[in-house]
């Protein structure tokens, strides 16, 4: 005798995604699914699509991480083309992505987790949102929105387009910065770097505190993992391009590979809970399940290159050691990484060979090309198979939150256990919804469309309803 | 930047009926707009809508919707009918147009239009990549239009 509890939807339209518990008789969960129900037809409408358009159709596909589709897209080009692009051309794209990197990780701080972060856990999650915070903290908030519009404002401006950017092309990118613009942009660049100093203080005390007031749901999202991102030379963090770097739950470097590679290291597996595959690293003939991301980028690289930055990752590491495996100090690396991103747009914007030739000729041979990129929620590979004539044959991509998907299923599991029993709705749901936030899920870069936004629980045992709760 | 209006259409042109903001959007730029209505286009709501507004006099918001009606069904909602989004939405694309008006009402309150208006196009299908707007919804975007270019002219339809 088993029973199901669903929770439909976490986010905003119906169906879009939801969470279910199957239980035993006892109330025990057995298992926990995320489930994302995927946007369709994807790489049904990307084949017989003429290449060069790539990286404009897939900026579409997402309003909140256009430019890492864009970006990767374009490197994917770059790579089926067999051409390296100008030294400028890939200044201007990581600069433009350090402007995005910055305008995500804002909005997840200080919108998405803020409230958690202000509010802690416990309350009337109506009153503990944005708005709420923007009540009980209107400084820190204006300060927060302002370094997100700062960083939007320099991948509008590189980009052409701030929702979704056109000017990465095969070959660079088609966009030379004026004086003007670049004057500008070097301010711009300035305040971003002393707003992520300024706010850095203030977030970590409001995370230190999340983390003393609750430990014990901090013990349970503890799930050990391996984890995987991209690296540099010297093993230190790159967003933009590098080696892809493996980690086991132990903390040792298992292996490091290029994009082109990701087949042999990384199984795709169909579930029947989703639309979106789960994805396993596949090392040495067995399957282990990864996350990605900002705890994991920091759980693999040796190091930071720019110095703010550096310095808070030397007290996260000597804190919390090497691997973490705990899901909430997401919170904390993504602060680390915010100002980073920060930091290294503005070495960016100051480099001498910004402002050189910034596109080559190219042409479509006939073959693949593979990239990836660091996206704000984790590695996102496009892998495209064009002809000689320039049109796509085949598309796949391995998008963040499919790879965390397995280890969002493990930690709802454990987090939903240490609730269960007797735990009231409200609290229960405020519970798993905190810990689907924790990974920061990007939901099938869908549909935002206004409206069915109740949250419904249903509890299931032998296929039949004997609860159901609903928000709203 | 300052205008007297502001119509911002919202939505995934690449997804069914969620590129209905897109299709009006585009319908708009082709009409003779009345002098001082800016028109802009966001893939998404939410937080980006501040940077959008200006302290206009009226903000038209066009968007599909979900909200229980036929496919096709134009709700024309004035600012305190809004429907709410999730209280704690878990990702970006959980934040809407209420909550980011309400943010810039406390932290910019000189930006924030006066009157505010959601023209929502009630859609059917939201999870279709590359199949362009269901016909009920294609057949209610010159209607959309109209109201929205009423909105913005101070006259009902």
């Amino acid at each position: 005798m088993s029973k199901t509890i669903k929770i439909d939807p976490v986010t905003r339209i119906e169906g879009h995604a939801r969470i279910l518990l199957d239980c035993d008789e006892n109330g025990k969960i057995e298992e926990a699914f995320f489930c994302v129900n995927e946007l369709r037809g994807f790489e049904r409408i990307l084949v017989g699509m003429q290449a060069h358009t790539l990286p404009q159709v897939t900026a579409r596909i997402c309003g909140v991480c256009p430019t890492a589709h864009h970006l990767v897209a374009a490197k994917a080009l770059d790579n089926a083309c067999g051409v390296t692009i100008p030294p400028a051309a890939k200044l201007l794209r990581e600069y433009m992505y350090m402007g995005h990197v910055i305008h995500s990780h804002a909005l997840s701080l200080f919108v998405l987790a803020g409230p958690d972060l202000v509010f802690g856990l416990q309350g009337d999650p109506a009153k503990q949102n944005i708005v709420g915070m923007v009540h009980a903290e209107p400084e820190l908030t204006k300060k927060g929105l302002r370094l997100r519009s700062l960083g939007q404002k320099i991948n509008e401006t590189i980009g052409g387009r701030g929702i979704h950017p056109v000017t990465a092309v095969a070959g660079g990118i088609s966009f030379n910065l004026s004086d003007a613009q670049f004057q500008r942009l070097r301010e711009l660049t300035t305040e971003t770097v002393a707003l992520a100093k300024e706010l850095s203080g203030p977030i970590k005390t409001l995370l230190m505190r999340l983390f003393e007031d609750n430990p014990r749901l901090l013990a349970n999202l503890n799930v050990p993992s391996w984890y995987v991102g991209t690296v540099e030379k010297g093993g230190v963090l790159n967003l933009y391009d590098g080696q892809i770097r493996a980690m086991d739950e132990s903390g040792t470097i298992k292996t490091e590979f290029s994009a082109d590679q990701y087949i042999d290291f990384l199984a795709e597996r169909t579930v029947s809970t989703s639309y979106a595959k789960e994805v396993y690293v596949d090392f040495q003939g067995s399957e282990h399940m990864y996350r990605v991301g900002s705890l994991a980028r920091l759980n693999i690289v040796d190091g930071l290159s720019t110095p703010l930055a550096q310095a808070e990752f030397e007290l996260f590491r000597a804190n919390f050691g090497r691997p973490c495996h705990n899901a909430v100090i997401q919170m904390y690396a993504k602060l680390i990484e915010m100002l980073y991103a920060c930091e290294r747009a503005e070495q960016l914007i100051n480099d001498p060979g910004l402002r050189g030739e910034n596109r080559v000729p190219v042409q479509f041979k006939g073959g693949r090309g593979v990239a990836h990129i660091e996206a704000p929620r984790g590695t996102l590979i496009h892998d495209y198979e064009i002809d000689e004539q320039g049109i796509v044959r085949a598309a796949n991509m391995i998008i963040a939150t499919q790879q965390n998907t397995a280890v969002i299923n493990k930690s709802l599991k454990e987090g939903a256990n240490a609730l269960m029993q007797g735990a009231e709705d409200e609290k229960m749901l405020n519970a798993l919804e905190f810990v689907v936030r924790c990974y920061d899920p990007c939901l099938a870069c869908a549909t935002h469309a206004i409206g069915r936004m109740a949250l419904a629980v249903e509890v299931r045992r032998d296929g039949r309803i004997i609860r159901e709760i609903r928000r709203n | 930047m300052n205008s007297a209006a502001l119509i911002v259409c919202i939505g995934n042109e690449l997804v069914a009926d969620d590129g209905v903001g897109w299709v009006v959007y585009e319908r708009l730029k082709e009409s003779d707009l009345p002098e001082g209505v800016r028109l802009v286009f966001l893939g998404l709501g939410g937080i980006d809508l501040l940077e959008e507004i200006d302290g206009e006099e009226v903000l038209v918001v066009v968007d599909g919707v979900q909200l229980g009606a036929a496919p096709g069904t134009i709700h024309q909602l004035g600012w305190n009918q809004l429907p709410d989004a999730s209280p704690r939405p878990v990702s970006g694309h959980g934040i809407g147009i209420r909550e980011a008006i309400s943010v810039g009402r406390k932290l910019y309150p000189e930006r924030v239009p006066q009157e505010i208006f959601l023209v929502g196009v009630e859609g059917k299908c939201f999870n279709q990549l590359g199949m362009g707007l269901t016909d009920e919804v294609a057949q209610a975007v010159p209607k959309a239009v109209a109201i929205v270019l009423s909105l913005v002219s101070g006259t009902l339809p």
